[in-house]
């Protein structure tokens, strides 16, 4: 071993962190709070459908799944006091009255025969937006003093693309016509489009840039 | 074709009706090739939902049968074909055997120990099997491994039971001593 | 999708048949003598009917499992977060999440587990009682019947059937139950602690649940299908039970209506022989 009273570089050749982020504590605070509304109203509808739907193997993922949302909220309910919001409660909100309606039409489908409307709703809408802005958020915060918080986002990714993976392969499994081909791609284009004026899951600027019709972000 | 008579012969406590239990017992007696000057009686208990099977006695052939063996596992009180073909395929079989001289001297079903009878039961079942009666193997192997034990013998046992024609009683009694060997700690 | 969905919108493909509590009690065979009625003996190897009887109660358990998932999960659904008498807190749903997760294992071990025993998914009828215990509209008596009552007979269930798998020498059913057990204690303990929790200021509310647990558990042991008697086919759990929060009085409750309703099957058997017996004569 060389020299324990040598002086070393702080960092290490190899650790390449940076300073710079492009988020304050305060617009961290917000994704946060915005990520944990989404989350919450996401485990509550999963848990919800799975009496709804009759196919074994989508209700027990949908159970499983239902957990890692939960969990996702409570890692951001958990880190929204060390970014200075002692009141966790008001920031958890949406992003925007167009992310409400989204859950809204998200939630609608109830009957049996729905399932590919709601795995559609949740594996081909809003779990890529989520990958989106939480792969934005990770690769654009600083890498040293907002630590904690890519260490969930990383934790929450990892279940995001595990659970779209199921998703997706399970939308596929159940889709055998050309009918519902069209009701899974009709259901995606109604959702994506109250998506698209949402501006994602965070709200305009999820992925960093805000298109120009939506500089201002309405609030809730 | 065999004369079957089953008792009672109205039933009031669940919705079985006689002829229909006569009717198939006499198709499968039929098929595994009991004798067809013999006399079948069934007696059904029908106030029990359980599903105990016993052969009373071979002479006259003599079956009681608690009303749950003979009863839809998932509608109550109402008969399935597929319980009565499946167990009066089993007991039928066992019937067989029991008239067959060359077969040997089994004691009677009240005195059979566990693994006697599951033994026996996989060689009758794997023989209703082949007549297209449609038993279920993976129940009988379950049966058979929670009496036989869960070794690798006792599942290759089970195998040459169930895909055996003309045993004795020997050889039952054989593949009881294979397995129980088995169940032996080293 | 509304809230509080009734039972009978239960989504089950088509292998499943559902019986209601009404026909099982209704059953005219119960209480016949002494083979009458469904409940039989203690659920020991030497029954000559024991791995039957073993496939059917895993049958049972697994039907249960799908049920105890879809209870959990509406709770999520059901209830919005807040401090009202209607409204549950946070933690409680993440607990309610937790619980999805565990009963999702539960169905995906209950079906490579009743394919180890033989039986097929929706070989017997399926009674929806335990999801009926879980539309409570109150989430403290929701709790409490489901994780504390029902959950609680799971312990005693999931205990009964591990002690069938080690004497039988059932490699898979031992562990797979072991594993169970482990999980409905913590549910278990959930229940007994959501109920000190939501009602630390409310007796009145925690009279009522604990009323509604008492009902669901008599229920349960009707007949005395679990108890503390040496031949009840399914035995209290104490030690798991204690472990979860149980107090021992509360178990020696339970005991108690086990006993008293296995004495009420017992009179019931006894009036249905002697009244047989009479028109016989
Ligand atoms: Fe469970
Ligand atoms: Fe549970």
């Amino acid at each position: 071993m060389a020299d324990p009273k040598k002086p070393r570089a702080p960092f290490a050749p190899w650790d390449r962190r940076e300073l710079p982020g492009t988020f304050t504590v305060e617009d961290t605070a917000k994704r946060v709070g915005h990520y944990k509304w989404v989350e919450m109203r996401l485990f509550e509808a999963l848990g919800g459908w799975v009496a709804t739907v009759p196919e074994l193997d989508v209700k027990m993922r949908l159970g499983t799944h239902c957990y890692k949302h939960a969990w996702h909220s409570e890692l951001w309910h958990k880190r929204l006091p060390e970014l200075r919001e002692m009141n966790p409660d008001r920031l958890t909100r949406p992003p925007n009255e167009a992310m409400e309606e989204f859950f809204k039409v998200l939630t609608e489908p109830e009957d049996q025969g729905q399932t590919i409307e709601k795995l559609v709703g949740v594996y081909r809408v809003l779990i890529p937006r989520k990958i989106a802005a939480y792969t934005y958020h990770l690769n654009n915060t600083s890498t040293i003093t907002d630590a904690p918080t890519i260490r969930s986002l990383k934790l929450a990714l990892n279940d995001e693309f595990d659970d779209w993976r199921d998703g997706e392969m399970l939308i596929q499994a159940l889709i055998e016509t050309d009918e519902e081909v069209e009701r899974a791609a009709a259901h995606q284009t109604r959702l994506e489009k109250i998506m698209l004026r949402a501006g994602g899951v965070a709200g305009p600027g999820s992925l960093g840039s805000v298109p120009e019709t939506m500089t201002e972000e309405v609030p809730v | 074709m065999t004369k079957v008579v089953v008792i009672p012969e109205a039933f009031t406590l669940v919705h079985f009706e006689s002829g229909r239990i006569q009717d198939l017992a006499a198709k499968v007696a039929g098929l595994v090739g009991l004798p067809a000057d013999v006399e079948i009686r069934i007696e059904v208990e029908e106030q029990s939902p359980l599903g105990r099977v016993r052969v009373e006695s071979i002479d006259p052939i003599t079956i009681a049968v608690q009303g749950g063996a003979f009863e839809h596992a998932k509608k109550p009180r109402q008969l399935s074909d597929d319980s009565v073909v499946d167990v009066l395929g089993r007991v039928f079989h066992r019937i067989k055997d029991r008239l067959d001289p060359d077969f040997g001297k089994p004691p009677p079903d009240a005195e059979l120990t566990l693994q006697q009878a599951t033994a026996w039961d996989a060689y009758c079942v794997g023989r209703s099997d082949r007549l297209g009666l449609h038993p279920s193997k993976a129940r009988r192997l379950y049966h058979f491994r929670n009496r036989h034990g869960f070794t690798d013998v006792a599942d290759a046992t089970f195998e040459r039971l169930w895909n055996a024609e003309h045993l004795t009683w020997a050889d039952i009694e054989a593949a009881c001593a294979a397995t129980a060997s088995a169940r032996q700690p080293a | 999708m509304k809230k509080n969905m009734p039972p009978d919108e239960l989504a089950r493909d088509g292998r499943f048949v559902r019986v209601n509590m009404v026909e099982r009690i209704s059953d005219p065979r119960n209480g016949r003598g002494p083979t009458g009625g469904r409940v039989g003996a203690r659920l020991t190897p030497d029954r000559p009917g024991a791995p039957d009887a073993a496939r059917a109660l895993m049958h049972g358990i697994f039907v249960g499992e799908i049920q105890a998932l879809e209870g959990a999960g509406r709770t999520c659904w059901d209830f919005e977060v807040g401090a009202g008498s209607d409204d549950v807190p946070f933690q409680l749903k993440l607990d309610m999440a937790r619980q999805c997760w565990d009963e999702a294992r539960h169905c995906e071990i209950s079906v490579k587990l009743s394919e180890w025993m033989g039986t097929e998914i929706g070989e017997f009828a399926e009674s929806t009682f335990l999801f009926e215990a879980a539309c409570n509209p109150d989430p403290v008596l929701r709790l409490t019947g489901v994780n504390r009552a029902l959950e609680g007979l799971a312990i005693d269930v999931f205990n009964t059937m591990k002690e069938f798998g080690n004497v039988v020498g059932d490699p898979v059913l031992e562990f797979c139950e072991d594993w169970m057990l482990a999980d409905e204690v913590t549910h278990v303990k959930m229940g007994s602690d959501w109920l000190r929790r939501l009602t630390v200021d409310d007796p009145e509310r925690r009279k009522r649940a604990l009323e509604f647990q008492r009902i669901v558990d008599k229920l349960f042991s009707g007949g005395g299908f679990r108890g503390d008697d040496e031949d009840s086919p399914v035995h209290l759990a104490r030690r798991f039970r204690e472990m979860a929060g149980f107090t021992v009085d509360e178990i020696d409750e339970i005991s108690d209506l086990a006993r008293q309703a296995r004495a009420e099957a017992r009179a019931r058997t006894a009036g249905a022989t002697a009244g047989a017996a009479a028109e016989a004569g």
